[in-house]
Order: structure tokens, then sequence, then C-alpha cells
């Protein structure tokens, strides 16, 4: 095989696809904008909500995605490649996301480099488990429940932590930061009042989930878990399992099964069938259904969804 | 008399000292009053600021509140309740309350010790084969020396994590049966990585897996099949490829996935290098790239290339070329489909010893260098054609191999079709046929034994305790 002919041949290829990736690269650096990533839709939303114009977001996962396990796809890397600011949900929803940093080889949003938020930062987090934690428990969440963004509640939190991240990028643009965030919380708590108006009369009324991420919206509107049709977190019911749920729902006359587009529709179907409940398809993530393309269009969304199945 | 004076004397001793005794009593008196004085303030400061915490806590916490209405419309979370009674009167926020920085790691820190500790997870993977007493003789088997037995081939203790902003380390054990019983316990791994070089580059050194190609940097826990295809265990030895050295990878700003890999190693793999000296290192490079199909499917392409010496001091070049392909309709958790192959080209110059043509045990030709230029090749697939449910745990899958021997005459291919059974995402079972077949006995027929046609049956039990990274595409 002669190898030096071929080589001869790499040699000017490999140059010029060097050249070419140098040359290309400098308009992607030249831009204006800050260049976010997000590891979620619904952190992307509230980064544009902050950053306005300033900042051009993109999601790692799509809204129809669920987040606890994404592929960690080349693709991914590319975005990460480029971004400025890292912005994670933390609390452990989105850990693959350090093997997209480790493969992007972009030391800006590294672990510990100021490009890289933790948006679940300071956060009053629930359902910390206490005591031993294994995976005996199923695929749980050693630190506490990652699901906070399905609160508007947790948008003050949230987006004072996306200010810090953006300002340490762009420190001139801190106080455009603050007075979008500013704007942006009046408007959260201009539809939280009319939310929480239109979930008041169902309070404390009992629902069933397919799977544990509703924690916070339903505290937050006063809604309580009976059950979930996961026996435990990521693991399939068994059929014991299901028949329990069944006796408890029919018991506490539970009316609503909240499912999530990755859930089991169909064993959902199935005991809504047995129990004379309602499957609710809801919006775990801002772009997961027709008409949640923002963050408070996704939040209005589930209140209407939940309201209208609990009437 | 005497009596008088002594206890004169006796009180004399005793007031003496008094002055003395009642000024130290005086100063630490004093020192007291201080300290208390010290201590109430620190106190008051402590209560201020702990009410000052509550306050915000409160205030944050019942701002989801409406104002206009009643407190029992808009109960507080049963976590905020511990912090905001239910019975506290709802409060006027102002905006700006809600914009102060709200010391964000304040409850991170609490979460749990161990936050400087770096990631630990154990993996076992224990193999069972059935197959013909012959094939057993010869050790001609996929797990040559273990025909007919059920033995860990690896148990893997991993730690890795970041060393510091900088850079990361990987560090695995492993332990897995050779031979008959035996256990060998080794260094599979470690090296660590620069993360923070210019221009987007990593360079990555220590003991590791080459990213030679799609299998060869994959554990063997980790791998979509039970065996090692044919043509990476005739090519790259049973271990595969796992050198000394320095790997430095960059990835190109392009819109694109792009990813440039070049490496320098000891070349120590005996099955197709062996030298083991930088003075004639072994050289890897790889290209690799991806191209989304939509949102529901993708292709990985790579491009690898290795260049060393051999023990005899014969220069060995092999190319590799793989695909991947992925296809995971919206809403799914895992792949539908998976199709994946690999081809590895060689270009080898070896001694071929002189023949002995009219039986008199002389050689009579002389000994000569030849060129080996053999490939081989595999394709793989595997379905896992339920969404949710009981049935989404299993899937099927098959792999056919054909490949020529890197030095000796012949080739051989094999077909071996597979069911895995998932229970959890940690945990995995595996049982599967694979039938080979080689184009001559030559090289299997140790021990009176003959595997030109094997039968072979195959089972896997893997499981995965502790940390493990997300898997790469």
């Amino acid at each position: 095989m002669p190898m030096r002919p071929l080589a001869r041949t790499l040699s000017p290829l490999l140059l010029l696809l060097f050249l070419g990736a140098g040359l290309w690269a400098v308009p992607a650096e030249a831009a204006s904008k800050i260049a976010v990533v997000t590891t979620t839709t619904d952190l992307k939303a509230l980064v544009e909500a902050v950053g306005g114009d300033l900042v051009e977001v993109d999601a790692l996962a799509r809204g129809t995605q669920n987040p606890h396990d994404l592929e960690v796809r080349p693709s991914l890397m590319v975005k990460v490649r480029r971004a400025d600011l890292l912005v994670m949900n933390g609390l452990e929803l989105d850990q693959w996301a350090e093997v997209v940093v480790q493969g992007a080889g972009n030391p800006r949003v590294g672990l510990g480099a100021p490009g890289r938020v933790d948006a679940s930062a300071g956060l009053l987090v629930l359902e910390v488990p206490q005591g031993k934690v294994d995976r005996s428990m199923g695929d749980v969440h050693p630190v506490g429940n990652p699901h906070y963004s399905l609160d508007p509640g947790m948008a003050p939190g949230v987006t004072a932590n996306i200010v810090e991240g953006l300002a340490r990028v762009a420190p001139q643009s801190r106080p455009a930061f603050d007075r979008n965030r500013l704007a942006f919380l009046a408007r959260v708590d201009q539809a939280l009042t009319r939310w929480t108006a239109e979930l008041a009369p169902f309070k404390g009324t009992k629902v069933v989930v397919d799977h544990n991420m509703w924690v916070y919206f339903l505290t937050r509107f006063g809604l309580a878990e009976a059950g979930s049709i996961e026996e435990r977190p990521g693991i399939p019911p068994t059929p014991s399992h299901l028949t329990k749920l069944i006796a408890l729902m029919k018991d506490q006359k539970v009316r609503v099964i909240l499912s999530v587009p990755w859930g089991d529709q169909k064993i959902a179907e199935r005991v809504a069938q047995e129990t004379g409940a309602k499957v609710v398809p809801l919006a775990p993530a801002v772009g997961s259904a027709k008409g949640t393309d923002g963050y408070l269009e996704t939040i209005d969304y589930n209140v209407r969804s939940v309201a209208q199945a609990l009437k | 008399m005497r009596s008088l004076i002594s206890i004169c004397l006796l009180i004399g001793g005793a007031l003496l000292p008094l002055p003395a005794e009642a000024q130290e009593v005086e100063s630490l008196r004093k020192e007291l009053e201080q300290m208390r004085k010290q201590f109430d303030t620190m106190k008051d400061g402590y209560e201020k600021a702990i009410n000052r915490l509550g306050e915000r806590i409160q205030q944050l916490e019942n701002r989801p509140q409406p104002a206009a209405a009643p407190p029992a419309a808009a109960p507080p979370p049963a976590a905020v309740a511990q912090a905001a009674p239910p019975a506290a009167p709802a409060v006027t926020i102002n905006p700006m309350d809600l914009a102060r920085p709200r010391e964000p790691f304040s409850l991170y820190g609490q979460r749990g010790p161990g936050q400087l500790l770096f990631d630990i997870g154990v993996a076992g993977d224990f193999i069972g084969n059935l197959t013909q007493s012959n094939v057993d003789k010869a050790n001609a088997g996929s797990f040559p020396g273990r025909e007919n037995r059920f033995f860990p081939r690896e148990i893997e203790l991993a730690l890795f994590g970041q060393i510091d902003p900088y850079a990361r380390a990987e560090v695995r054990f492993e332990a897995g049966e050779e031979d008959q019983g035996e256990i060998n316990v080794h260094l599979a791994e470690a090296h660590l990585t620069l993360m923070a070089l210019p221009f987007g580059t990593q360079l990555k050194m220590g003991q590791m897996r080459n990213r030679f190609g799609l299998l060869n940097p994959v554990h063997e826990h980790d791998r979509p099949f039970i065996d090692d295809p044919n043509v990476l265990a005739r090519f790259l030895g049973e271990e595969g490829l796992v050198e000394r050295g320095a790997e430095l990878t960059w990835v190109a700003p392009l819109p694109f996935f792009l990813e440039a890999l070049v490496g320098v190693f000891n070349g120590d793999n005996e099955t197709a290098f062996g030298y083991g000296k930088l003075t004639a290192p072994l050289v890897t490079g790889r290209l690799r790239t991806f191209f989304e199909l939509g949102d529901e499917s993708a292709i990985q392409l790579g491009a690898s290339v290795a260049n060393g010496e051999t023990s005899e001091r014969h220069r060995n070049t092999l190319l590799g070329f793989d695909a991947k392909y992925k296809y995971r309709p919206e809403g799914w958790q895992h792949p539908l489909l998976t199709l994946l192959g690999e081809m590895i080209y060689q270009n080898r110059r070896v001694n071929v010893l002189g023949e002995d043509t009219n039986g008199d045990g002389i050689p009579d030709t002389p000994d000569q260098k030849r060129t080996r230029n053999r490939w081989g090749w595999y394709l793989g697939g595997e379905v896992q054609p339920f969404r949710t449910g009981q049935l989404a745990r299993w899937a099927a899958g098959f792999r056919y191999d054909w490949t020529q021997y890197p030095v000796m005459r012949g080739r051989e291919w094999a077909v071996g079709p597979y069911l895995a059974f998932m229970p959890s995402e940690f945990l995995r079972f595996r049982l599967g046929y694979k039938y080979t077949e080689r184009a001559d006995r030559d090289g299997f027929t140790d021990n009176g034994g003959s595997a030109r046609k094997v039968d072979e049956i195959l089972f896997q039990a893997t499981f995965i305790l502790g940390a493990h990274p997300a898997h790469p595409f």
C-alpha cells in the first residue's frame, strides 16, 4: 500500500479543513450577542426574558425530550463549543451536559468557569431525600426534586441566578438585565394572580401523576399528589402497584391523572378507565405541546388543563 | 508565745496575698463582663441577621399569593410553610426585593457532605459460554481459554472527577478471568485531560483506550454486543488498543460537528504493534463527524489511522472507517433502531520464514520480508421496538463479521443474533448465539481440537453500581 502518496493527498485536504474552520470561526466569535446555551427549553425561555436582545439562546434538549436522560449527541457539543454561557438546571437533572462540555473543548463554560450557571443555586428544593439513598429507590434524585421550573414562583430565584451569570460575561449590561428581569417578574406576578385564582376552587384536590415531577407546581397551587403511576422514579410499574393505585384512587376519589409526553399513555389510560379518572396531558417544558412556546404560555397551558379537568 | 507567733504568721501569710488576689478577681470580673457584653452584641447581631433572613424568605415565598385574593385561596407550599406560617398576612412586595441577590450558595452548601469527592462507579460484566468440545480443546471460541465456562470478564472500579478548574482525571482498575479460574487484576486506564488549552484543544495523557474506530474506546460492559467483533479481536487483540501516551483533540468551530485527534503512544499492543519505544512511536489520528437527519435520526461517521512498528521492527499501518446510525422517534427514551459498522484495513510488513520444499527439515528458500494487506469488517444492529411499558425493556440485535487474519493466511465469517433484557438502566442481561466458520483449520487446532466451524451460546449479565457517566452517541 503506497502510504506516502496517501499522506501527500490527505495533507492538503487536512490543511484546507483547518484553515476553513478557522475562517468560519471568525464571524462566530465576532458576533456581538452573548451566546447562551441552556440544557432545557424552560431555561432558554427565562434567559431570553432576562437577556432580551443582548443574548442569543439555544437549548440542548427539545421540549418534547425527557431531560433526565438525553443522548449525548456530538451536535450538542457544537452548540456548547460556541457558548459564552452555559445555564444548567442543576439538581442532577442534566448531568449528561457534563459529558457534552467535556467533548466540546470550550473552557469558558467548564466546571467552575465564569460562564457556568447553576440555575437551581439558592432555591428552596423540595423532596430532598433523608437518610440513605440508593438505586433500590429507582432513579431517585439524591439532592432533591429538580423540576422547580414548573413553579412560576421560582422565577425570581432562577432569573436572579441568570442575571448573575450574564453579568459575569457582560458586566456593562447588568442594568439592562436587571430591567428586563423586573419587567418579566412583573408579568409573572400578574399571571400568578390569575392562575392562583383559577385553581383556588380546587385547593386540596388530589391528583395522580405518571412521573414524580409536578410537586412544585402542585404545591404552589395548593393541590396534592395522591400517588404516582411509576412505583419508583424511572421504573415501570408492577401489576400489584397498579392494583394498589387503582384502589387508592377509587378510595380517595381521584379524578385526574397528570401525564407527560414521554410517559406510558397506555397504562395511564388503563388506570383512568378502571377508576373513571381523566388523563390530562401537561406540558413538562416550554415547547412540549402546542401553544407552549414561552414560559408564561407553558404555565398557562398547565393551569388551564388542570382547571378544566377538575371542573 | 510560740503558738501566738505561729498564728500571727499564718494570719499574716493569709492576709498578705489578699490585695493581689483581689486585683485578679476584679480583673476577671471585668473580663467576664466584657465577654458578656461582646456575647450580647454578637447575639443581637445574629438575631437581627436571622430575623432579616427570615423576613426575606417570608417575603419571597409569600410573593406568589395574590394580594387581592383571600389568604386561604393561596396556600403556601408545604415546604415553604416551615419558613412562612400559613396564617401570615399577605405582604405587599417591593419589586426591588425580588431583584435582590439571594445568597445563591447558602442552601447549596447544605446539600450534604462529599462535595469535594470524585465519582466512584463499579461495573460488573459476567459471561457464560457453551460450545463444542473440539472448540474447547482448541481454545478457539470467542473467549479463548474460557470455553464452556461462566466467568467474570470485566469487574471494573472507576474513579473519575475534576482535578482542578483546568483538568479532570479518570482511573480504572479491572479484574477478569483470563484463563480458567485465573483472575487478573490490572490497571485498565489512568489518564488526565487538560481541558482549558488554547483554540479549543484538549490534551489527554496517560494510559487509555485509544480512540481508534467506534468500539475500541468503549469499555466491554458498555459495548452493544456480548463478544467483540472478530475484526477487532484479530487486528487489535482481545484487550483492544490500550496504550500509554497522549492524545490531542480539537473540535472545529464549524456549524456541524467535526473532531480531529492526533496521538503519540508507546506502541505496546502486541497484536498490532509491540515495539513499545517512543523512538518509533505509535502515531494515531482520527476524524469524526456527525449529522442530524431531522429530529429523529442521526448518523456519525469516523475515519482512524494508527501507524507504528511491530516487535520485529516492521511498519504496520491500520486504517479504520466506521459509521453509526440511530433512529429514535419523538417521545421515545431509547432508540428504536441502531445500526453500526466498522472496517479495518491493514498494511503490514512481516518476516516470512523460508520454506522446506523437499521435506528434509531444512528451509530451501530464504527468509523474506512480505507485505500483508488484510482487512475485515462487521455490521451490527439492534431493535428496541416498544416505546414504554414492560416490553420496552426488551431488545433484539445481530452482528455479521467477516475478516481476514492479519498475518497468517485465511479468513473467517460469523453471524450472531441476540436478545437483551434491561430491567433498569443499570442492569442488563443478554442471550445470544454465534456461528463462526473459518476458511481452514490452520491456527485453530491446539491440543488436538479443531475449530473450523464453531457454534456458541453466549450469555451476559452486566450491572452498574454508583456513578456512571452518560454514554455518548
